[in-house]
């Protein structure tokens, strides 16, 4: 304990935020090798990672998370394109707001998992089902915040465009695309975690595919350790998805000239 | 009006909101020209300049460019926004701004690069071309914006008070630059200001606006030659006595007209 005091001190401010984490872990540890042995619904932390590490070697844990995270992104790619393009002649037209308000009002609020049972009918097991279901949960927040985004792009800059004498698809990806690039990737990291809770929440609830039913099979088959390998899979797979896209969205906004 | 002029306001008028901004207006412009419209805020001055650019429709009359009237911003007008931090692309570099243009005009990649040269050149701003927007001065940004315009090739410039948000130095020199500019390239400018001394030091001709337009208060209320020779000089061209006295002339309207 006295070493830890000693240690620079800036190695101590990064460290900081890794107290809670290691303390919670510690005691949850403890826990489960005293008073929490042989219980049916937890395990030790260090029980898990081993089971991880078993799901690492046997390539479960690669498949599992390959299919979720390809689900995911191919629905999130086919409701960001919808959504985006969609959001932005909304955006452009009055008109085309007008007309489609009501029916945006009134399929949005439908939840998305809502949409499995009819997915399943439809698509069957698989693929095509999960991801329909991801591509219509991501459709809308990228829909209405590329329409804000549109709504909101510098009018100075479109009426530039229009004594410069540009096309309509040069406005469209010279003038409005680049200018909504920033409320663009608020919208992309919203869809981003959208995808993956509707991804594994599908797998858990029907799909019989990915990380969501893995952990599901692992609680079936009364093994704590694994089921609470998965949950810690899926928490650092998502963190590190949103730090990538993080650091995805900062390099982009280096490139377009934003101040550092 | 006989034979079809390069630009004329035939009874252009325009109202806002129901109530009278600019009564009908006649004018016309020669080609070469460079026109001054002075007036105070709200005379419409920058309404009707955005008129003769297409951005906008006239309440009555319309503005004949080449005997056509505009109904639509043409490449063979350029428009220097008074707000270049806004007209300007933020995530384009001074050179990518300029490129706009070409692209807009369809000119080939291959021989962009050449054309984007040489306006940076004129503007003086070859050193800064791969700088960004935010990365410029004020007066580098108006630079940059000018250079789009030049770029376009336009046989108009219009200006809506171009120099109106830039400290007294960069707008002197800025002034000289356009006026260098203009004569090089032959360019017949329409240029919106609220300085009397701009509107006299860079015109051919100043016309100057009254707001409040009425019955026996034309909009439309004085229009002077300026006969002062040129290349026009910061010091000497601010003491020659017709300076002086056009200055006097225009003061005084300006004064009375905002009773």
């Amino acid at each position: 304990m006295t070493e830890l005091l000693h240690m620079p001190r800036r190695l101590r401010e990064k460290l900081r935020p890794a107290w809670f984490p290691l303390a919670a872990i510690g005691s949850f540890e403890w826990y489960a090798r005293t008073a929490g042995q042989g219980s049916d619904a937890l395990a030790p932390p260090t029980a898990a990672v081993s089971a991880l590490w078993r799901a690492l070697l046997d390539g479960s844990l690669l498949e599992a998370t390959a299919f979720t995270l390809g689900t995911a992104a191919l629905g999130l790619l086919v409701g960001t394109l919808l959504g985006v393009s969609l959001g932005i002649a909304l955006g452009l037209s009055r008109r085309a707001a007008q007309m489609g308000f009501f029916s945006i009002e009134v399929l949005r609020p439908v939840p998305s998992v809502a949409l499995i049972p009819l997915a399943m009918l439809v698509f069957g097991f698989g693929v095509r089902m999960e991801f329909s279901i991801v591509a219509f949960a991501s459709f809308w927040p990228m829909l209405i915040l590329t329409q804000a985004a549109v709504q909101q792009v510098e009018p100075r800059l479109l009426e530039v465009s229009r004594v410069l004498g540009l096309s309509p698809a040069q406005r469209a990806f010279k003038i409005i695309l680049p200018a909504i690039v920033p409320r663009l990737f608020v919208a992309l990291r919203l869809g981003v975690a959208v995808a993956l809770v509707v991804a594994v929440t599908v797998e858990i609830a029907a799909n019989p595919h990915g990380m969501g039913y893995a952990m599901m099979i692992a609680q079936q088959s009364l093994d704590p350790a694994l089921m609470l390998a998965w949950l810690i899979w899926i928490g650092v797979v998502g963190y590190l998805i949103n730090a990538a896209a993080l650091r995805l969205q900062q390099w982009v906004a280096r490139r377009m000239g934003a101040p550092a | 009006m006989s034979a079809a002029g390069f630009l004329d306001f035939d009874r252009v008028a325009i109202h806002l909101g129901g109530r009278e901004i600019l009564s009908p207006t006649s004018f016309s412009v020669t080609r070469g020209e460079f026109v001054c419209i002075v007036g105070p805020s709200g005379c419409g001055k920058t309404t009707l300049l955005r008129a003769a650019t297409g951005l906008l429709a006239a309440s009555g009359g319309e503005v004949r460019r080449n005997g056509k009237a505009v109904t639509q911003p043409s490449r063979e007008v350029a428009f220097v926004f008074q707000d270049y931090g806004r007209a300007l692309l933020p995530w384009r570099s001074v050179k990518g701004n300029v490129s706009l243009a070409l692209e807009a005009a369809g000119v080939p990649p291959d021989q962009r690069d050449a054309r984007i040269a040489d306006v940076l050149g004129k503007v003086g701003l070859s050193r800064h071309a791969d700088k960004f927007p935010a990365q410029l001065s004020g007066g580098m940004q108006q630079r940059a914006q000018i250079a789009r315009c030049l770029a376009q090739k336009p046989e108009l410039l219009m200006m809506d008070e171009p120099f109106g948000a830039l400290d007294a130095l960069t707008r002197q020199s800025l002034q000289d630059e356009v006026a260098r500019l203009v004569r090089d390239e032959g360019l017949t400018v329409l240029f919106v200001t609220h300085d009397l001394e701009e509107a006299i030091y860079l015109g051919d001709r100043v016309i100057a606006l009254q707001a409040n337009p009425g019955p026996g208060r034309p909009s439309l209320a004085r229009m002077i030659d300026v006969k002062i020779e040129r290349p026009r000089d910061q010091l000497s061209t601010k003491e020659h006595p017709e300076f002086l006295k056009l200055r006097r002339e225009l003061f005084a309207f300006i004064e009375q007209s905002h009773d």
